[in-house]
Parts: structure tokens; sequence; C-alpha cells
């Protein structure tokens, strides 16, 4: 075997290595391909509509991935935050409902979200205190929550939502007409999917705590002997992807007005996928804001363009499972490298 | 003085069992509906039923159901009532299988078991459905083909492949739009997971793959109302047929804009009554025989089959059509 590589294998090799240090580059070579492929199938995907309904669709699957992204970084992983969401939002809806119907969007937004936040802690708490893996926590943990609001708070689906929640559902960003006369709109709650991305991205890459976490997420030994609070770190990352899922959820029931306390639970590995889809590790340590956003770009794309290319709804399944499948197979290929 | 005693004696004990007897004339019995669950509209409506039918024979007819949607405690609680010995028990079973037991130990203890929404429950003597579900299907797809004027492209949505009642109905619309030639279905039998948001993203997929499609049928109770919300938003609302299995408290916001056009279910109050009166059927040893009439709208003649076990299945015709002008009759 020759020491030196042949010089024609260069140029590939260093295309390689990009896609090695900026798997985003990755994601978005995915999404184009997929985009190219939708579009050259079914014209009808390259108009702005389609490009409104993806960003709609994102939002909220985009909330729980930023959650998600930091508790992977940090090494855990988290399956409980729909059964979060969805607690989240019913509970408040009902709470404000009872209590102040004609509050601002502001009130069940914070409610939702201290929710959301309390039982990230509690995911976080468990998870350090007793060192126990994540997974089978927030298993547990979505077992219970579920079961709680279920048994104890609700099970029936609440049509008039708040005012507060109702108008902002309804609040639209941009809007126009079709060719058809159909009118499309992009709702302002994407905005809230922007500003978490930016608060994210912030905390990872601009703070001492996103370096604590990735170095958590390396591995735990090496992080305490370096002074690490490994356990602040984990209550910080449980607590944040629980306040993003009390966040997604309220956001869910206002887009779709009405409070379903059964939503959402099912979903969570959509959500998981697009985050390693977007270059995360399941394994720790690795993980960025635009890759993630780029993971959550495809799954919402694949999820939401099968009906346009013509797939039978009983092979909508497989051909989602085959796509995540290639897509997580070029990225172990990547590893290997 | 001991003659007059003894008149009156005779007299108190002529009263005595001339009371008895009146009484054995005119027993009364004790009928327990138990539901899957208290508090919520449709049982409460359910419930509306049951008094009427208290009311109107003076049997000592109820209702029960546990405080949570849980199939144990359901079962817990028909427990103590087969301790308590009732004449019959009126069950909307949660879980059918998680109950053959306990309701085959009422029948032993000579309680008599009826079911509603349990076609496959074995051990009941009569287990109630409201309708036919191809039947119904058809029925909600006949609505939506004359309101699309018999003609244009259509779908059909549905909560899972895997939901028996769900494909029933689905399959009831696809077999009733063939009748007429220009009824062209597409995509059909997407599936929603029960999911509104789900409903309304496919809709507003088809809408996109489809600019000229003329109506979508649902099935899931969420189906309706994420439809409805897609052909509101898209201003729609005249021009896009909408019908399904749906309940007012959910769809009832999209009928009154016009974005749903009808929904179609069943009323619980009725089936609230027809099971009592069955269940009183049994106790005075009647037998129900196919094309029965029941003296409840819907259920004038039912069919009767056989169940999967020793008993029977009575089907009614109990179609409630809602839309705009009805909307305020129904408050679940």
């Amino acid at each position: 075997m020759a020491l030196t590589s042949p010089p024609q294998t260069r140029s590939p090799f260093s295309v390689w290595q990009a896609l090695v240090q900026r798997p985003e580059l990755l994601t978005l070579t995915l999404v184009l391909l997929l985009a190219l492929v939708i579009g050259l199938i079914n014209p009808v995907f390259f108009t702005p509509q389609s490009l409104f309904d993806l960003l709609r669709a994102s939002t909220v699957t985009g909330i729980f991935a930023l959650g998600v992204l930091l508790v992977l970084a940090a090494g855990g992983i988290d399956v409980s935050f729909t059964a979060i969401a969805a607690f989240c939002l019913y509970t408040t809806t009902l709470l404000v409902l009872n209590v102040a119907p004609d509050a601002p969007f502001a009130l069940p937004l914070l409610i939702s979200i201290g929710f959301g936040l309390l039982l990230g802690l509690l995911n976080g708490l468990i998870v350090h205190r007793f060192r126990a893996p994540s997974l089978i926590v927030t298993i547990g943990t979505q077992y219970m929550i579920r079961g709680f609001l279920l048994a104890f708070i609700g099970t029936k689906h609440i049509m008039n939502i708040p005012e507060g929640m109702d108008r902002f559902g309804r609040w639209s960003l941009f809007q126009f007409t079709t060719a058809e006369g159909a009118r499309a709109s992009l709702p302002v709650a994407f905005l809230l999917l922007v500003a978490v991305a930016l608060l994210t991205w912030w905390i990872l890459s601009r703070t001492l705590l996103g370096r604590a976490i990735y170095a958590v997420g390396g591995s735990v030994p090496i992080a305490e002997r370096l002074g690490i609070p490994v356990r602040s770190v984990y209550l910080f990352v449980f607590g944040y992807a629980g306040l993003l899922a009390g966040l997604g959820g309220l956001v869910h029931a206002s887009l779709n007005q009405l409070a379903n306390p059964f939503d959402l639970v099912g979903t969570e590995l959509d959500v998981i996928a697009a985050v390693v889809l977007g270059g995360a590790r399941v394994t720790g340590g690795t993980g960025t804001v635009i890759g993630t956003l780029l993971g959550v770009v495809l799954v919402v794309m694949i999820n939401n363009s099968l009906i346009l290319i013509g797939v039978p709804s009983t092979w909508q399944k497989v051909v989602i499972g085959a796509i995540i499948l290639l897509a997580s197979g070029v990225f172990s290929r990547r590893k290997l490298a | 003085m001991k003659r007059k005693t003894l008149w009156i004696a005779a007299g108190l004990a002529a009263l005595a069992v001339g009371v008895t007897g009146l009484v054995l004339a005119q027993k009364k019995y004790t009928i327990v509906t138990v539901v899957k669950i208290t508090g919520i509209n449709w049982f409460n409506r359910m419930e509306e039923g049951v008094k009427e039918y208290a009311k109107e024979t003076g049997n000592n007819a109820y209702q029960t159901g546990p405080a949570q949607a849980d199939a144990a405690q359901q079962l817990k609680l028909i427990q103590d009532l087969v301790a308590k010995k009732p004449d019959a028990i009126a069950v909307v079973p949660f879980d059918p299988a998680v109950l053959e037991p306990v309701l085959k130990q009422a029948l032993e203890r000579g309680i008599k078991v009826i079911t509603h929404e349990a076609d496959n429950q074995v051990n009941t003597l009569y287990d109630i459905e409201a309708f036919d579900n191809v039947a119904f299907g058809a029925r909600l797809n006949e609505r939506l083909a004359k309101c699309m004027g018999y003609s244009g492209k259509w779908t059909v949505f549905v909560g899972s492949l895997g939901s028996k009642t769900h494909n029933q109905w689905a399959d009831g619309g696809i077999a009733n739009a063939k009748k007429y030639s220009g009824m062209q279905l597409v995509d059909a039998k997407q599936e929603t997971a029960d999911d509104a948001e789900k409903a309304y993203q496919k809709a507003k997929e088809i809408l996109k793959k489809y600019p000229d499609i003329k109506g979508f049928q649902g099935s899931a109770s969420t189906d309706v109302a994420g439809i409805g919300r897609a052909i509101e938003e898209a201003g729609l609302n005249d021009k896009v047929c909408v019908f399904g299995t749906s309940l007012p408290s959910i769809a009832g916001k999209y009928i009154e804009t016009g974005a749903v056009d009808g929904i179609g279910f069943w009323d619980p109050k009725d089936a609230g009554i027809v099971m009592n009166k069955v269940a009183q059927m049994v106790l005075e040893g009647k037998k129900i025989t196919d094309g029965m009439n029941l003296g409840v709208k819907g259920y004038e003649k039912v069919s009767v089959t056989k169940g999967p076990g020793q008993g029977f299945i009575i089907r009614g015709n109990a179609f409630v059509d809602v839309d705009k002008s009805n909307l305020k009759d129904y408050n679940f």
C-alpha cells in the first residue's frame, strides 16, 4: 500500500472532509436533493405557498427539536417532551379559560412555559440524582405525565380556546392570494421559532454554558475533572427542553385552534430523527442549531410531500422510513471517514 | 269485642295481601347503566336518556361510571355492582376484553347484561349498535355527493389505516360514490392519527395537488375540524364540501362558518333509552327479534344478528345528520 494518496483523490477527499467538519452541509444537500426530486415529480411544490406551508409545519417541530438538541448535545435523550407539551397546552387552556378567558396571549404563554420548565427540571433532577439512563427516565415520565393528564385533568377536546390564543393562532405575518383564488399565509408563530433558534444558537456558541454542555456530552468524568457542574448542566438542558415543550405545545394548540389532550404524543421520534439528521450524534457532544433546523425541514418535507408525489397512504410510512434510513446511512459513512 | 278484633285482623290481613299483590304486579326493576367515563358531554347526554326512561317507566334506572377513562376502574365498579345484584346492567365497555370475566360472573348470578358499542363482546345477552358502519359511511357520502352536485374530485381521510370502524365508514363512502360516474376519488384514506393538525396539513397538501377538489369526507372526529380550518384559511368555504363523522362540540365552530357542511353521528341519549328498554324486555322474558320496533327514533326496525357469544347484536338506523340548520339542538 502506498503511504501517500494519489493526487487525483485529493479533491473528493476535501469535500468529504468538509462534510465531516460541517455535517449541516450534508443535511442541506439532502434537503436540496429531496426538494428537487419532489419538484420534478410535481411542479406545484415550487410555489411560494409550498414554502409557507413548509415553514408553518416546521414551527412546532422546530421548537421541540431545539430543546432535544441541547439534551442530545449533553449526552442525554428526551422522549417525554411531547407528553410535557400535551400536558402544558391542555392544562394551560383549561386554567386560562376558567380564570381569565380574555387575557392576552402572554398569560397562557408564560403559564405553559412555566409548567414545561418545572416538568423538564423534574426530568433533569431524576436523571442526575439516580444516575439513570435518560431514555428510561423520560419513557417513565412520558407515561406518568400523560397518564396524569388524561386521568386527572381531562379528556375532552376544547374547541373554544381562549381569545388570546385564538387571535395569536390566526395572526398572519404574510398573506397572499394564489392564482387559483386560494389564500396562503404564514403565521406570526413562525417568528417564535426564529427567536428560539437565535437564543439556542447564542447559548451553544457564545456562552460558557454552551461549552459545558458539549463537554458533559463528550465525557462526564472529564467534564467533572474540569470542574464543570454536571448537575447544573443536566438541570439546564432538561429544563430548557421542557420549557420549549411548553412553548411548542401552546403554539400547537393556538395554530390548531383546538386543545386536544391526545395530541403530539407519538411524534417524538420524528423530532429526534430530525435532530439526528441535522448532524447531532445520539452519543452526545455534537450538534448545531442550523443543522437541527435543516433536519427539521428535511423531516417535515418528507412527511408533507408524500401526497404531492403520489405515494399511496399505505406506503407512506415505508417511504418515510426508507428516506430516514438512507439519510442516516450517509451520516454513518461520514462518521467512518 | 273479641269478634271485632278478629274482623279488624282479618281486614288488615286482606289489605296486606292486596298490597303485596299490587307490589308484585308492578315489580320495579333496578337497571344500572355503566358508561366509560362520567362528566363528559357524550355520556351526560346518555344520562338524559336514562333519566327519561326512569321517569317514564318508574323503574329504578340510573347511570354511573368511573371518574377517569380507565378500563381497570370500570372493571372495579362493575365488580361492586355485581355484588349488589341489580336486575340488569347496561354497559358501555371501555375495553370489552377486560370486562369479559366480570360480565360472565354477572350473568352467572342472574343479572341481565346488555352492552353498547361492543360487537365483539362475548358475555352479553344483547349488544346494541346505533347503525351498520358501512351504511353510515355511505350515508355521509351521499350527503357529500349531493353537496358536490354528484360530480368532481373528492377524497376520504381515516384516523389510522388500522382502525376498523374508520375503514368501514370510508369503504361505505367509496362504494356509494361509485354510483355516480362524475365522482372521482383521489388519494383515498390518508391517515390523520386523530390529530386535527395532521388532518389540516393533509388537507392543504390535497388542495395544492388538486386545486379543483370538490369534497372531503372525514372519519376521526377531529378530521373535519382540521379540514375545515384548511378550507377556511384558503377562503374556499363555498367551493369545497366537507362532511364527516364528528360531534357538534368539535365541529360546531366550522359548521357555523360554513367551512364544514355537515357531520354525522349517533345520539347517546337514544342509545341510553334503548339499552334500558332492551334490559326491561329481557327481564320480562321477551325476545328481541329481527325487524322489531323498539319505540325509539332510529330503532323502529332493528336488525338482530348472532353475536360472538350466546348473545345477539341489535343494529338500528339511528343516524343523526347535523348541519347549520339543526346544530343548536345538540349540546355535546
